[in-house]
């Protein structure tokens, strides 16, 4: 189950960033380029098999780990502000550039790297969660690591949720918001992340499940918002123009 | 409710006993399998049986009477009222009604009964469904038509603002409204005036026995609603434009 949504969103990911490559080398909205690329990279250290041969190139003490959080705090933070952006919501959007932001991301890497060094442990996330089992070490550090990963994700997540959902019960074009819905989703999954990392090691199954719905709900509603822009025709959502009350 | 399948095919089977459902499709403009997915539903659209009855040369008015749920539309329907009826005049043509009645300087011809005006255009306009209900609601109307037909007051707004309203809807309103059932029809596009046997000249006598400051008040409500719909729109369509800027 695990490998499979691992390896899904890994190629839902791909697919994207290469879905998006032309657009790219014509210069358009690159940043959009751009948080695909760390998402798909994220992605990729997410990957079981492909982190440990990552990690054991890096010298294998873990550090791949605190790497990946801190890549998926720059993609969250790139897709928190142009979400935020291209929605017109002004408060939101001051929320995650502003000065609570700022103070939201510096804590967020704060703990991570305090969680990290404190786990002072060796070994792969998997070899983390053996050691919990065995109640051996400062393993048991290791879920609270996996939280501090996820603060930043929730709180940006939770700002975006205001104006997704203003944006689904609108009346914009439906790919639209149906690309919205998706985000929604993916946000609402973000947020429920984090509690969800501090439950029982036995909800693993559901642990993960919460964690991708989240990544594969950002990463599919951004490039809904791209279809609904390339299918749409500029005549299109014209209901009661003038020409049509010239009768 | 749409019609019934069953009574449908008895019916078309008393008007024309000798189609077959290619050459009904053929004279009547159904896609085949239009008409088959709505047989095999079990229910036929009140606009399918008035494109046969009208291919077939019949009255709309009264094969749709011969439904049991339609029953009310048989007999002699009540005449429109004159709102009904100017209700029905393109927001366009009140204007055009209204440079008309204006001094020859400001491109009008002064005249009264706007002789010299082009033609109104037929029912239905951009606005019809809105227009016509607006001017048929005693301001309780929609909670009335909501009551008896269970329909949720913000699904009737939505059909309305879209311009649509299915056809039992349109009785059921005129109904509420104590009007004729003929009203909704016309509105909604079913029939044609003609067909529901609204006078040629209804809406231009209508329209002409509106007193200046009628007309007026009349054309500046209309153009202010549908000012509100295109800015509506606008926003929008600047929303979305954002967005593909951004995200797109």
């Amino acid at each position: 189950m695990r490998a499979t949504l691992e390896w899904a969103t890994l190629l839902v990911c791909c697919a994207a960033l290469l879905l998006r490559v032309p657009d790219a080398v014509r210069g358009r909205n690159r940043t959009v380029f751009g948080i695909l690329f760390l998402g798909t990279l994220c992605s990729v250290l997410a990957v079981s098999e492909l982190y440990e041969l990552i990690d054991r190139a890096l010298g294998g003490w873990d550090l791949t780990s605190l790497i990946l959080r801190y890549l998926v705090f720059a993609t969250v933070l790139l897709v928190g502000l142009r979400v935020t952006r291209g929605l017109a919501a002004d408060r939101a959007h001051q929320l995650i550039a502003g000065g609570i932001g700022r103070w939201a991301l510096g804590l967020g890497c704060l703990a991570v790297t305090l969680a990290f060094f404190l786990m002072d442990s060796y070994g792969s996330p998997e070899g983390l969660h053996a050691q919990a089992a065995d109640g051996a070490g400062d393993a048991d550090l290791a879920p609270w690591f996996t939280a501090a990963g996820r603060t930043y994700p929730a709180f940006v997540s939770l700002v975006l949720v205001a104006p997704l959902l203003a944006a689904v019960r609108s009346r914009l074009p439906r790919l639209v918001r149906a690309g919205a819905l998706l985000v929604l989703l993916g946000a609402a999954f973000a947020v429920l992340s984090l509690p969800a990392a501090l439950t029982p090691s036995s909800w693993a199954g559901a642990q993960h499940f919460v964690n991708y719905a989240a990544a594969l709900g950002y990463v599919v509603g951004l490039v809904v918002f791209w279809f609904s822009g390339l299918i749409a025709s500029p005549s299109g959502n014209a209901r009661a123009t003038l020409r049509r009350n010239r009768g | 409710m749409p019609l019934p399948a069953k009574a449908f095919q008895h019916w078309l089977h008393v008007v024309a006993p000798n189609a077959s459902t290619a050459d009904i499709c053929r004279i009547s403009g159904i896609k085949r399998t239009t008409l088959a997915q709505q047989l095999v539903r079990g229910k036929v659209a009140e606009s399918t049986l008035v494109s046969i009855s009208r291919a077939l040369k019949r009255s709309p008015l009264a094969d749709l009477a011969s439904f049991d749920s339609y029953a009310e539309l048989a007999g002699r329907p009540l005449p429109p009222t004159p709102a009904e009826l100017v209700s029905q005049i393109a927001t366009m043509d009140l204007l055009r009604a209204v440079i008309s009645r204006s001094a020859p300087a400001y491109g009008g011809y002064g005249d009264d009964g706007s002789a010299l005006t082009p033609a109104l255009a037929p029912a239905p306009h951009a606005t019809s469904v809105r227009n016509w209900v607006d001017a048929i609601d005693d301001g309780e109307l929609r909670h009335r038509v909501s009551d008896a037909t269970g329909v949720a007051p913000q699904n009737y707004s939505a059909q309305l603002t879209a311009n649509r309203l299915s056809p039992e809807l349109a009785v059921a309103t005129a109904r509420a409204a104590g009007v004729g059932f003929t009203g909704g029809l016309v509105a909604t596009g079913l029939l044609t005036e003609a067909e529901a046997g609204w006078p040629p000249e209804a809406k231009q006598a209508a329209l002409d026995a509106l007193s200046d400051g009628e007309l007026t008040a009349l054309a500046g409500e209309r153009l202010q609603a549908l000012g509100k719909t295109l800015r509506r729109q606008e926003h929008e369509q600047e929303q979305t434009k954002k967005i593909w800027e951004n995200l797109g």
